[in-house]
């Protein structure tokens, strides 16, 4: 708005919802779980093309998810978080999304 | 006698007999059936991308509490899993909102791949760079369905399953889903490998050498250092 204009807005408006913004530095985490069904070269694979990572880091997150019986496999906001892990149950991998603790 | 998948220029190619054949179309036909969606893919763009997110009416889907998930199929919670381990009122969201979608995603895939096995040319299946996924996902919800039905649910499941085959009567129907499961295994292996061009091996040996000392004690006897190929 030009600044020669007589703002009619009301101040209260400047006063966001405050309950919607809920500690938004606490990021949300996707955990892929073990499983006894799915292959490990399936699994870095998912990783390789859903995620894009690299080889090596595909390789690694299957193989924590595998020795450790899960691993944390990509971190953000919680809609983020929300949409890998139905990406991943889309592939079949056993995917949930929880707040970091 | 079934030849892996392999790569042919841009195709991935493997060779199954009828039987083979067959069977893979009745398992896959089965598990399309479990996953079938409240609307099925109409072929509109528009009309799929609506149900896709979700704004299903009917009563059951408006139910949220857990009781209405108990009577459903057990395979069903593990091709649909929960996604939050805790919050059964976030779970139950998420499986609003999302469930109509995977179920639609899970079936075309399936749907992708049952084409695939029916238009086989002799024992020729001949997957293209975009079915090849589709395949993928829809041996994994087959072999899901399939491994959850023979009990299979944690490793410890998985083990004694294969050491119980030792003994298994011929005519035993788990001895033949057992069979049938390790030929999907193999065939989902192979085709992976065709996607990727990995050699197990190598990356389970470079894992262990990362591996901090105390893992490496677990590792060191003979069982951890079998290099079995499920997570």
């Amino acid at each position: 708005m030009s600044p020669a204009t007589l703002s009619l807005a009301p101040v209260e408006q400047e006063v966001t919802s405050t309950d919607e913004v809920v500690a938004p530095d606490v990021p949300w985490v996707t955990i892929v779980w073990n499983d006894p069904v799915n292959l490990m070269t399936y699994v870095t694979w998912v990783f390789e093309t859903y995620f894009g990572y690299a080889r090596p880091k595909a390789e690694k997150l299957m193989m924590d998810v595998h020795v450790k019986g899960r691993a944390v496999v990509s971190n953000g906001p919680r809609e983020s978080m929300e949409r890998d892990a139905e990406a991943l149950q889309g592939y079949g991998l056993w995917a949930t999304f929880e707040k970091d603790s | 006698m079934a030849r892996a998948f392999l790569r042919e220029k841009d195709h991935y190619v493997a060779l199954l007999e009828s039987t083979e054949r067959t069977v893979l179309l009745g398992l896959m036909q089965q598990t399309r059936l479990l996953l079938s969606p409240e609307i099925e893919p109409t072929g509109d763009a528009f009309d799929d991308l609506v149900a896709s997110m979700g704004l299903s009416l009917s009563a059951a889907d408006q139910q949220t509490d857990s009781a209405s998930l108990e009577d459903r199929d057990p395979a069903l919670d593990r091709l649909l899993p929960t996604a939050h381990r805790g919050d059964h009122e976030i779970a139950a969201e998420f499986r609003r909102l999302t469930e109509e979608g995977l179920r639609q995603r899970k079936s075309g895939n399936l749907d992708v791949a049952l084409a695939c096995v029916d238009e086989a040319v002799g024992n020729r299946v001949v997957l293209d760079e975009s079915q090849a996924p589709a395949f993928l996902m829809a041996l994994t919800d087959v072999r899901l369905l399939l491994g959850e039905r023979m009990g299979m649910r944690t490793e410890e499941d998985a083990e004694a399953l294969h050491a119980a085959m030792d003994d298994i009567e011929d005519d035993d129907p788990l001895g033949y889903a057992m069979a049938w499961y390790d030929f999907l295994t193999w065939l989902q292996e192979t085709l992976t490998h065709a996607l990727m061009g990995t050699d197990l091996r190598d990356v389970v040996a470079a894992y262990d050498d990362d591996l901090d000392d105390d893992l490496d004690d677990d590792l060191d006897d003979d069982e951890g250092r079998r290099p079995d190929n499920t997570v």
